[in-house]
């Protein structure tokens, strides 16, 4: 360890502090255009042939380069063009490039399948890469949508700014099992533990690329990636420089069913300058402003089962009627058992009536709730800001400091629906970037800002107006109406409409100044002090690096080293966390080492693994081996096993929260056992108790959930490169997987009874499950390039669930097939100025499980569309687009809001 | 003539994926949930409608339209059960209400006269009708044959001011036959639209009066009178553990054994060792429960274990004897309480009795289910049914 650490620190002292010594006399000025559009091409590379040395074309394709001496010959390179050398004799005249455009199809270079670049179709494992340019050509309206028509991804849409992707089932809003990084950051929100990389991440014009890793993932990036990994890179200002903006300007809620049409404004900034190629800087702004769309299912649900489903029935015709989307009505009690058995006590002739009423059953009632909509504010704005400085400190050593900050009102489903208003996050970042090896360290900054929890909000709302208990409360008044009502003769139905109308007398009308100031005043109120604010303001601090030793250990293997500490800082004031008393460090660290080796010219192996501790689990070890064959120029089949683990979330850890009538959301920590007395008051397993049967249910220590799989796939270029072919198939078995589990407890402290699936109190706790969750899948994607510039890509995929026990809640959420078509053409008309894309998205239904709501989802149709004309003189380029292009509304989880269509024309200016 | 093909293959390409694009976007809704019939409007007669439909129930129909409540019996989503005497139960309670005056052989038109006439005022047939109607459907199938009868309110609040879910109840019963009150059933469960209607053998009137009224207005009951206020001494009657308070209680449920005063100078006369002689004025016998040659706590015992805390007819008497507690049982919870038994000939009861527990023979009751004041048995009150007996109960 001492020899290492001798030989390393004088290495990289010696990177940092190395300043190029040679003199530069001679400067070279020159432009890289399109040859057929003669349009100037920026951010392209130009490299002194021979050297490092290199810069990179401006937003016009102008470059200027210092060199030695001449002659030196240019090495000019970017994706989508072909490769040119140009030797350059004399600095007198500037140097004219004609850049041939070239299909870049698998051409493409991906860095997260192996922490090194290499060509997507040498990757390892099955990955996924987006450009700026397909950004670009494409209908999505936000570059983070694209992600939804890559292969095998599914996307829960919670509302228009927060949508969760992930590949290979367990799909859900704020998936802790998919990681998304943001350049080299992870973007979960510390103590929401779900990932804002739509609304905190980077704006649209600084994105360079999305590089998607399906499935396990964990082997180089740690805890999580489960699901896969989201890797987001910005734009380095060295590279793409100037000043851009876009406006984009659209209109939804076309059809009007929600109200009225609603405008959609998008704006986006950002302007990059480098100074002798040694200082640059970038800034970026986004701004964005709609009407949200809403959830809308008005369907009765029961959450009494366990796990929950959607029933029959409507207001009108169940007293007990609870609307998924509709609020305040969770908030339900039985008049029998609370208000009309005791007055058959104090007046005996009427107990044998009210002992008829219903049949003798249970008549639950519940409160009279609002609708999303009238208790929602839908107005979503989202602004994001960025800026990095960057300086070069050597040829090879770059530092940078980045601060990315963004704010903005948006709806996440979770447990329920929370409406994030205000919130907030930063995260900044100090890097140190060599060719060898990189250091970051970074801290991520939550603040949930006004964030509250609707339903809580609304039943707190309702307690403000009309107390739910006592003698002359809503449901005693209501019990008693009911009784009158049924002893004068009207129908049970009749009788709970009278009884609800009277005991509504005076119930505040959605969105009228006593609403509205009764509302506001709750949702402001802490959950803490008995209001619905979350106080949450988590941090993450993360010190990670890694070191190629490749150029050291080349004879025998490609070396890659790394290790990372971070700690999450819980902070909600006992909102959301058990934190009343004090915030709660969470600490990890972990390390990894990969090698990689070229066997013979067909076949590349390479083993990694990685080992994370968490101070509150066991260390976990997973480890990846993978092979890459070349079975033909440009073909390559990969076989890989990887594995993955999970860390239990912050959330799934600590949190504490009431979500319902008698219902308590905990975590896994053991301080439970005590806080809540389950020794002294004990649980009991509730879905026995559904069955009659009383069934003791002790906690136990909550694990880490892993996943192991086999992968295999071939990628190839095929119709003399104009095919581009990919297919994968993957067998994954995950362990200890971790999902919630209800349980009950007396609410007296009395011996548990039959009576408590109703009396008790619930609470819902993180369990690992001893059933190996097994799962199967497979993805095929095509992508073809024809004559005139039109394209044509499909992927289909499928996930599977093997093995599932009864009534075993996987939430595994993927639907069997999902299927990507789109037609593109990316230059035509008059000097291939237009271009145009329609994509197809279908997924079929499914049964849907999640912690808010479970039910059938209907099969999914959506089709996007666009059309773009480039004005070269003006260096923009005005694009109309359309997502869910025929407006037929969908929703992809129980209860999360109903997507219609958006309709937009942008104005982007410098936009590459 | 290549760029041509491309171009061809090209727009087909374009047009297939519009036309599958076209024929697949269209997303369902959320998928509705079955389980929840649509309310469909009840079809068919409504109660009022039925009972004018039928010709044997003509005179209670008259009955009904005087009382004001026929449209309210004719409102197809208000629901209830009504009991409905026929015609020539009709005809019986008229010729008795009259004394006599319109005979039983008269024409149904006199019978209608009578109704519609001054002398039936609408507030009778109002709260006749109320009574005999229930709220809600009540099959007799739902109706218990336990013992005792299963209380039931009817639609008639007798006190609206005091509460609006105040209501008289009636008693309807399985056992040993259908029954409501001491009244038999001659037929049920004729549903109809809003309800049912079940048939009454005779009419059943409304209670007037409460238990405590009878006991202490009625002659024959003086010695019990008094034995109940001795046993009340010390205690007013709004006091919760007031027996004359509770005797006038119209939340209040008994049964009570009256001894008749014979059967109490009986037992006075064996406690005094025969001092005082079984034929000696009432007065002798109220004066010696007044006085200290016995308790206050024997007398209440003795009184409260001639009570039951609900309300039993003698049809729903068991026909086999059995036990069942008195209100002593709520002092003395192991004690067996009092023996009860009834006969029956069809759907008369013939003889009752009731025991006490160190009775050497059960007392009888007196059979006369004629209405209060006249009658000594199944004598109905708001608060409870007074059956008179020969013999005072001891309960030890």
């Amino acid at each position: 360890m001492r020899k290492i650490t001798s030989y390393l620190v004088p290495f990289i002292l010696a990177n940092i502090l190395s300043i190029a010594a040679f003199s530069q006399n001679v400067t070279i000025s020159g432009n890289v255009r399109n040859s057929s559009t003669k349009e100037g091409v920026g951010a392209v590379s130009v490299t002194i042939k021979g050297s490092e040395s290199g810069t990179y074309t401006d937003d016009k394709g102008n470059f200027k380069l210092t060199v030695k001496s001449l002659p030196v010959t240019l090495m000019v390179s970017s994706v989508g063009f072909e490769f040119q050398e140009v030797t350059v004799s004399k600095s007198t005249e500037p140097v004219q490039v004609n850049f041939k455009t070239a299909s870049s199809l698998g051409q493409e270079v991906v860095v997260s399948a192996s922490r090194v670049p290499q060509k997507i179709l040498e990757s390892p494992v099955s990955i996924e890469r987006v450009s700026a340019a397909m950004i670009r050509n494409s209908p999505v309206s936000n570059y983070y949508d694209i992600v939804s028509n890559l292969k095998g991804v599914d996307v829960t849409t919670s509302s228009l700014t927060f949508k969760t992707p992930t590949t290979r089932g367990f799909n859900s809003s704020g998936n802790t099992r998919f990681n998304q990084l943001v350049d080299g950051m992870d973007n979960q929100a510390p103590g929401l533990n779900f990932s804002v990389a739509a609304i905190i991440g980077l704006s649209e014009l600084d994105v360079d690329n999305l590089e998607l890793l399906s499935g396990a993932s964990s082997a180089l990036y740690g805890s999580g990636g489960m699901n896969g990994t989201l890797l987001m890179a910005s734009k380095n200002p060295f590279k793409y420089q100037g000043l851009s903006f876009m406006v984009k300007e659209g209109i939804m809620h076309t059809d009007r069913a929600s109200g009225q049409t609603t405008p959609f404004h998008n704006w986006n900034l950002r302007w990059a300058k480098s100074f002798n190629d040694k200082f640059a800087f970038k800034i970026n702004a986004e701004l964005l402003q709609a009407k949200d769309w809403l959830g809308n299912d008005y369907r009765n649900y029961n959450r009494a089962a366990t796990g929950g489903n959607v029933k029959a029935g409507n207001r009108n015709s169940d007293p007990n009627y609870d609307g998924i989307n509709v609020y305040g009505d969770e908030t339900t009690t039985d008049i029998r058992a609370s208000v009309l058995n005791s007055i058959g006590r104090a007046v005996p002739f009427l107990k044998n009536f009210i002992d008829t009423l219903n049949h003798g059953a249970a008549i639950n009632v519940s409160r009279t709730g609002y609708t999303e909509k009238e208790v929602t504010n839908n107005n979503t704005v989202n602004f994001k800001l960025g800026g990095s400085l960057y300086y070069k400190i050597s040829t090879y050593t770059e530092a940078s400091v980045a601060a990315y900050w963004g704010t903005g009102n948006t709806i996440y489903t979770g447990s329920e629906r929370y409406s994030l208003k205000d919130f907030k996050m930063g995260q900044y970042k100090l890097e140190l970037n060599n060719r060898y090896w990189t250091i970051r360290a970074y801290t991520t900054q939550e603040n949930a800002g006004e964030s509250y929890n609707t339903t809580v909000a609304t039943r707190l709302f309702n307690e403000s107006w009309k107390a739910s208990g006592g003698a002359t409360g809503w449901f005693s008044q209501y019990a008693q109406t009911y009784l009158g009502a049924r002893l004068q003769g009207l129908s049970d139905g009749d009788a709970h409409a009278a009884a609800r109308s009277t005991t509504d007398i005076g119930r505040p009308m959605a969105n009228s100044t006593q609403f509205r100031n009764a509302y506001d005043s709750i949702r402001k109120l802490p959950i803490s002090q008995g209001g619905a604010l979350l106080l949450d303001k988590s941090d993450l601090y993360d010190l990670e690096g890694s070191y190629n030793m490749t150029h050291v250990t080349k004879k025998y293997a490609d070396i890659i080293v790394g290790g990372n500490y971070k700690q999450y800082v819980l902070n909600s004031e006992g909102t959301l966390f058990t934190d009343s008393t004090g915030r709660i460090k969470i600490s990890e660290y972990g390390g990894f080492v990969q090698a990689a080796r070229q066997v013979f010219t067909g076949l590349r192996l390479t083993a990694s693994g990685r080992y994370d501790k968490n101070q509150n689990f066991e260390g976990k070890f997973t480890p990846r081996v993978t092979a890459v064959v070349k079975v033909a120029e440009n073909n390559n089949l990969r076989f890989s096993y990887q594995t993955a683990y999970r860390f239990p979330s912050n959330q799934q850890q600590f949190i504490n929260l009431v979500v319902g009538s008698n219902v308590r959301l905990i975590g896994g920590a053991p301080g439970f056992v005590n806080l809540f007395n389950f020794k002294g008051n004990p649980l009991y397993d509730f879905q026995s108790l559904l069955s009659r049967q009383i069934v003791p249910y002790t906690p136990t220590a909550l694990k880490p959930e892993s996943l192991s799989s086999f992968e295999t796939g071939w990628k190839g270029l095929l119709a003399k490169g104009r095919l581009l072919v990919d297919v994968y198939g993957y067998y994954g078995t995950y362990r200890d997987f971790i999902g919630r589990s209800v349980e009950v407890q007396s609410l007296t402290g009395a011996p548990i009874a039959l009576s408590d699936t109703s009396n008790g109190f619930r609470y819902s706790l993180p369990v690992n499950s001893p059933v190996k969750v097994k799962t199967y899948g497979f993805g095929v994607g095509v992508d073809l390039r024809l004559p005139l510039n039109f394209d044509i890509s499909g992927n289909v995929a499928s996930d599977n669930l093997l093995d599932v026990p009864t009534n075993f809640v996987a939430y595994f959420n993927s639907p069997k097939y999902k299927v990507n078509a789109s037609l593109g053409n990316s230059g035509f008309g008059k000097n291939k100025r237009f271009a145009a894309s329609i994509a197809y998205k279908y997924s079929n239904g499914y049964y849907y499980q999640g912690d808010f709501a479970t039910g059938n989802l209907p099969e999914v149709h959506t089709v996007d569309a666009m059309i773009s004309v480039k004005m070269p003189k003006t260096k923009s380029i005005v694009k109309l687009g359309a997502t869910n292009l025929f407006n037929q509304y969908y929703y992809n989880a129980i209860g999360n809001s109903n997507i219609g269509g958006l309709y937009y024309i942008s104005f982007g200016y410098n936009v590459y | 003539m290549k760029y041509i093909t491309n171009s061809i293959r090209i727009c087909l390409l374009l047009t297939f994926s519009a036309i599958v694009i076209l024929a697949a976007s269209c997303n369902k809704a959320p998928e509705t949930i079955p389980g929840a019939p649509a309310i469909t409007p009840p079809t068919g007669n409504t109660l009022g409608a039925a009972i004018n439909a039928i010709p044997t129930d003509s005179l209670y129909y008259k009955v009904i339209v005087k009382s004001g409540l026929l449209s309210t019996l004719n409102t197809p989503n208000l629901y209830y059960t009504m009991f409905v005497p026929d015609n020539n139960a009709i005809r019986v309670f008229i010729n008795a209400i009259t004394g006599g005056a319109i005979p039983l052989a008269a024409p149904d038109q006199v019978f209608a006269g009578f109704i519609n006439s001054n002398s039936f005022p609408a507030a009778s047939a109002n709260g006749l009708v109320s009574y005999n109607t229930c709220p809600q459907p009540l099959f007799m199938s739902s109706v218990p044959s336990t013992f005792p009868n299963f209380q039931y309110p009817t639609i008639l609040n007798p006190a609206p001011s005091i509460s609006a879910l105040l209501r008289l109840t009636t008693f309807p019963s399985t056992r040993n036959g259908n029954w409501v009150n001491n009244v038999p059933l001659s037929s049920v469960n004729t549903a109809v639209s809003n309800g049912v209607i079940h048939h009454t053998a005779a009419v059943v009137a409304p209670p007037q009066r409460y238990v405590w009224d009878r006991i202490n207005t009625d002659a024959d009951l003086t010695i019990l009178k008094a034995a109940i206020q001795r046993a009340d001494s010390g205690v007013v009657v709004s006091n919760p553990s007031s027996l004359i308070g509770g005797l006038q209680n119209i939340g209040a449920n008994f049964t009570v054994f009256a001894p008749s005063n014979q059967a109490f100078k009986n037992v006075i006369s064996f406690l005094s060792g025969g001092l005082i002689p079984p034929n000696a004025p009432d007065f002798v016998y109220i004066g010696f429960l007044g006085s200290n040659n016995i308790s206050t706590l024997l007398v209440k015992g003795i009184v409260v274990y001639h009570i039951m805390g609900t309300r039993a007819f003698l049809n729903n008497f068991p026909t086999t004897a059995t036990s069942y507690p008195t209100l002593l049982n709520s002092a003395i919870p192991v004690h067996p309480g009092v023996k009860l038994v009834c006969t029956f000939a069809g759907l008369s009861v013939t003889g009752a009795t009731v025991k006490g527990l160190v009775n050497p023979t059960a007392s009888n009751i007196a059979i006369n289910p004629f209405p209060d004041p006249f009658g000594t048995s199944d004598q109905h009150f708001l608060n409870g049914t007074l059956h008179k007996i020969d013999q005072v109960l001891l309960p030890q």
